[in-house]
């Protein structure tokens, strides 16, 4: 065998490899990203663009326009609920890790009687539907003066987060090894800096996981934003858009889809970079 | 495509010239600063807050009219005035809410789904506003009082109510040699001629608010009735129900496609608006839909009155829109005056509604109304009001009758029917279901 | 990594010259100095837990109490009347679909995510030019906010203007509008049901494929060589060796994807409202319209808590294999 024939065989079988993967990558890709596309092409176009039966969904039969865009900043809150949902976000982020960590940490290492028990009661308070809890609730709200403004939700979305980023902070946690810590004991560290200065370190990735899902979980949430706050200013993005933008039985779809792009791609992109450390993480969390 | 602009009611910036300007119609804007000076409210309200709940309207402009009506009477009086809107469907939720936290707003719009027999307990008696406009304004039409009354009391202010007329197009009809779809039966052989030809009619046969209502006018117009006046008893198992659903049964097989059973209360408008309906019978909303997005269809659609069923009678079944207060409202005094003020402002209100908003008061559906007395094609809206009914008619619209809505039992009925169903078999399954529910409701 | 505290040197120095009893006393701290280690855990726990007991376990409560009264929207007196909401839920036609709905939902949903999750996870698990991009775009469905997409796929699903049924028909797989073969998404019984679960399989299973995938990056490929050696097949390494270890974090991620499913209310409520007939009716939609719409907040209580029970046999499956493996 000449050396100029061993090198073309092994790239043959990577260009094989590589057009086997992108066939099976295709249907996922289409699935996932089709009805995207569709929605960003949706936003340029023109209303009356969408009610012909002879119209191409996917390009534009009319010429494309700002305007659903221009509707959306000028004439309805969003630019509010844009800000309002990172706010509401970023504090139900932290509040989940000020509690989720080292809950997760306890349970996970501290070897206390009952933590499975307890841990199966934080759980099982993730199994209590909404539309229960948001009567109670609203009375808790409304005690705390917080009625009609998006610091209710910061109260209130916590409810949902901490349950589920605690058994994730438990995985992590367990991940660790135990060897780790008992030598920085040996070093004299005390339980709460053998926690911070040694365990958190290791576990950034789980951490940084549990910010990311207290962040989408954030935004799953329609029925609490619904009751909670009512006005246009103070509503996040997933409760303002099905409310303002649907006025009986009209709907604005090209403003909806641009609202839906508007915040979905830049998260995608946040949860992207996350997703990084998520994986990088729990393996490098094993390999130690 | 139409406005959507918020405003916000709480800067106290607008002059009473500006709104003027804005409002247009000088004589419109006249009479609002006469009504508005005639209602100075007593010093007392000053400096006090009166939060408002209400819907988003199909027609932006509207509640551009409102907020900037609603911050308008705030100046006048001294008091501060904030309007939320949410959709309708929305609002028992809230309401819901805001009655468990024992803290809201201190007016809150209900519209189809109207609250205020199920909570009456914690409403304001508004009885004293209610009379005092009924006697203002020639009375209330016969159907106010259903949706509000309470062991004698009042709970709400009726404001409007949205008409649900026959939407056809006048071009194929003509074209095909049809007659206007006055009574049910020309609108089958409408529907019969236009749908080989690819235009069938469209009724919602599903879970949706038009589908209760539509349906409803139907059966009402065939002589069939819900509930008997005193509203403890359903009575649709009766020969006229029958025959309303054999009549369902045969339109939809002639006319329709079977896309109605997927529709949603948007669906007709689309429908209507893509030009393939040959007729539809939907919230007005649909016209002014297909006005934006398809000029030629929208010149060619024709407003028509509820079809008379066999016997010629015409009932119109319709969603009030009705304004309530809570007890727990720091602020009554206000509130009444507010509604009192809206009220007042009734054919204003109208107009920026471009004459959707039908009216709950005699005087203010008197011949000629604002827009529906001068656009030829809206005139046989003027009809409406001397047959609009609610659900449960000719009972009284109860929390039991609200759950039947709620549940879509009655457009389950007529879907039933239309997949093959016997008529006979749906009728009883859903007087079980009117049944059970009216049982639940039995309090001792 | 982290320098040790209270003086380096010396304390490595005891460190090196007594090496096994401070250890083993280190070791023993874990067993020893119980009630300081239990006051920091507790101490640990504690914000979680309060948080959570306040703000979910009390309205637990407080709705099991609505779920036994004749409780309304508006009314504040209500009597107690047992079973009696359960008893008249169970007798409702629509109940028993709802039951049904949401079991044959969930179960579908699952099968769907696991064939869909897995095999993508197989896919972004081997390397390949343009994998990052792959992945950050198969990740979209799951951060666009449930609302907005629910919202784009009821248009996509429209009876008219389906942008599916267009594709459909181009590509000559069925007829035009009007015709038989033209899919009324959310018309017809049956696909209507389909329908609503599509969307959810559509958001959830490139959270389902993510898990997988972290899960089988941790497995150590010593442990997968070393079987590949000994003769196994992939199969068999997959059963015996990928799943076990993967175990704990495919269980947490299947719980609580399952728990979401199960009380999930917004793809319903924007698609079909529990429409056409009862076809797609789950509980948490009869919840709401009961409970909410029609103001009978004992009768919807009780109908949302009936999705607990379906929860707790997968529950306590779980529990029990993961406390059997010692994770």
């Amino acid at each position: 065998m000449t050396t100029a024939a061993v090198p073309r065989t092994h790239r043959q079988k990577e260009i094989r490899r590589h057009l086997l993967l992108y066939a099976g990558v295709t249907p996922f890709l289409l699935i996932a990203v089709f009805p995207i596309f569709w929605m960003a092409v949706t936003a340029f176009k023109q209303e009356p663009d969408l009610y012909r039966m002879g119209n191409i969904p996917f390009w534009f039969n009319l010429p494309p326009t700002l305007k659903n865009f221009e509707t959306l900043f000028y004439q309805t809150n969003y630019g509010y609920w844009i800000v309002n949902t990172l706010t509401i976000s970023a504090w139900v982020a932290l509040i989940t890790l000020l509690t989720a960590v080292p809950a997760g940490y306890a349970l996970a290492r501290l070897k206390l009687p009952g933590a499975e028990n307890i841990g199966i009661a934080i759980f099982m308070t993730y199994l209590v539907p909404g539309i229960i809890l948001f009567l109670p609730l609203s009375r808790v709200v409304a005690s705390l003066g917080l009625q009609d403004s998006w610091w209710a939700l910061v109260v209130v979305y916590p409810t949902f987060t901490i349950p589920f980023c605690t058994w994730l902070m438990m995985g992590f946690f367990k991940t660790v090894p135990m060897e780790m810590e008992e030598a920085a004991r040996v070093d004299g560290c005390g339980q709460l800096s053998a926690l911070v200065r040694v365990v958190l370190p290791v576990s950034l990735p789980g951490v940084l996981t549990s910010v990311i899902f207290a962040f989408t979980l954030s935004m799953q949430d329609f029925l609490y934003g619904l009751a909670f706050v009512a006005p246009g200013d103070q509503k996040p993005v997933p409760v303002g858009v099905p409310t303002e933008l649907i006025r009986g039985d009209v709907f604005f779809w090209g403003s909806i889809m641009a609202a839906a792009l508007l915040v979905g791609l830049p998260v995608a992109i946040l949860y992207n970079f996350f997703l990084d450390k998520f994986i990088q993480g729990i393996t490098g969390g094993v390999g130690k | 495509m139409s406005d959507l602009k918020p405003v916000q009611t709480d800067h106290a910036s607008h002059s009473r010239r500006r709104f003027l300007k804005v409002a247009g119609a000088g004589a419109a804007g006249a009479s609002l600063l006469t009504m508005l000076d005639a209602r100075q409210a007593p010093a007392q309200l000053k400096g006090t807050t009166l939060r408002i709940l209400t819907w988003s309207h199909f027609i932006p402009a509207y509640d551009v009219w409102f907020d900037k009506f609603s911050g308008e009477w705030g100046d006048k009086n001294g008091v501060k005035v904030r309007v939320d809107h949410i959709p309708h469907l929305e609002i028992p939720a809230r309401m819901a809410a805001e009655f468990a936290a024992g803290a809201g707003h201190d007016i809150i719009l209900n519209n189809s789904t109207i609250l205020a027999r199920l909570y009456y307990k914690s409403l304001l008696d508004l009885t004293d506003v209610f009379d005092g406009l009924g006697k203002k304004y020639g009375g209330w039409i016969p159907a106010a009082k259903s949706p509000i009354e309470v062991e004698g009391k009042i709970y709400g202010i009726p404001m409007y109510y949205i008409l649900l007329p026959m939407l056809w197009r006048k071009d194929l009809f003509e074209a095909n040699g049809l007659k206007p779809p006055d009574t049910w039966e020309l609108a089958r052989v409408a529907a019969r001629t236009l749908k080989p030809k690819g235009n069938p009619c469209g009724i919602a046969f599903s879970h949706c608010n038009d589908a209760n209502l539509v349906w409803r006018s139907l059966m009402f117009s065939f002589g069939a009735t819900e509930t008997d006046p005193s509203g403890d008893n359903p009575t649709i198992d009766s020969k006229e129900m029958r025959e309303a659903l054999r009549f369902a049964k045969a339109l939809f097989d002639e006319g329709m496609t079977p896309e109605v059973f997927s529709w949603d209360d948007a669906s007709d408008n689309r429908f209507l608006a893509s030009g393939i309906a040959g007729w539809i019978h939907d919230a007005i909303s649909a016209y002014r839909t297909t006005e934006s997005t398809n000029p030629t269809v929208f010149k060619n659609t024709y407003v028509g009155l509820e079809p008379a069923g066999p016997g010629g009678k015409r009932v119109h079944c319709v969603a009030p829109i009705v304004f309530l207060s809570w007890k727990f409202s720091k602020n009554p005094q206000a509130a009444k005056e507010y509604l009192t003020a809206l009220v007042d402002a009734d054919k204003d209100g109208m107009i920026a509604s471009t004459g959707y908003n039908m009216p709950f008061l005699n005087d203010n559906a008197k011949k000629p109304m604002p827009i529906l007395g001068a656009d030829p094609k809206l005139q046989v809206l003027q009809d409406f009001p001397k047959i609009v009914a609610f659900f449960g008619y000719p009972g009284p619209y109860t929390p039991q009758i609200q759950e039947v809505a709620l549940q879509f039992v009655l457009p389950d009925i007529f879907t039933r029917v239309a997949r093959g169903t016997s008529v006979d078999d749906a009728v009883k399954w859903g007087s079980g279901e009117y049944k059970r529910i009216f049982s639940k409701h039995k309090k001792a | 990594m982290t320098a040790p505290l209270g003086g380096g040197s010396e304390s490595r120095t005891r460190a090196a010259a007594q090496p096994i009893s401070v250890r083993s006393g280190a070791a023993r701290w874990w067993r020893t100095n119980t009630s300081r280690r239990l006051a920091f855990g507790y101490m640990l726990l504690a914000p979680a837990a309060l948080y959570v007991l306040l703000l979910v376990g009390i309205p637990f409560l407080f709705s099991l109490y609505l779920a036994m009264s004749d409780a309304s929207v508006g009314d504040q007196v209500s009597t107690f009347v047992g079973i009696g909401n359960f008893r008249a839920a169970w007798e409702m036609d629509t109940f028993r679909d709802a039951l049904r709905n949401s079991i044959v939902f969930l179960v579908v949903a699952a099968i769907f995510k696991s064939i869909l999750g897995t095999s993508l996870a197989f896919l972004l698990l081997q390397n390949f030019k343009g994998k990052k991009l792959v992945r950050a775009l198969v990740v979209i469905p799951f951060t666009l906010p449930i609302t907005v997409s629910v919202l784009s796929w009821k248009w996509m699903y429209d009876s008219q203007f389906s942008v599916i049924n267009w594709g459909l028909n181009k590509a000559g797989l069925i007829g035009g509008y009007g015709s038989e073969s033209w899919p009324i998404w959310l018309g017809q019984p049956h696909l209507a049901l389909l329908a609503c679960i599509g969307v959810n399989v559509w958001r959830s299973f490139p959270f389902s494929a993510i898990v997988l995938l972290a899960g089988f990056t941790s497995v150590p490929t010593e442990v997968l060589d070393a079987a590949r050696v000994d003769g196994c097949s992939f199969f068999q390494r997959f059963r015996h060796i990928v799943t076990p270890m993967i175990f704990p974090i495919l269980i947490i991620g299947f719980l609580f994807d399952t728990v979401f499913t199960l009380s999930d209310l917004s793809v319903v409520y924007v698609l079909t409202q529990g429409g056409p007939g009862s076809a797609t009716m789950i509980l948490p939609m009869l919840a709401y319209q009961i409970g909410i719409q029609a103001g009978s907040l004992g009768r919807g209580s009780a109908i949302a808590l009936m999705l607990v029970p379906l929860l707790f046999p997968a529950l306590f499956l779980m529990l029990r294999n993961i406390k059997r493996r010692d994770w």
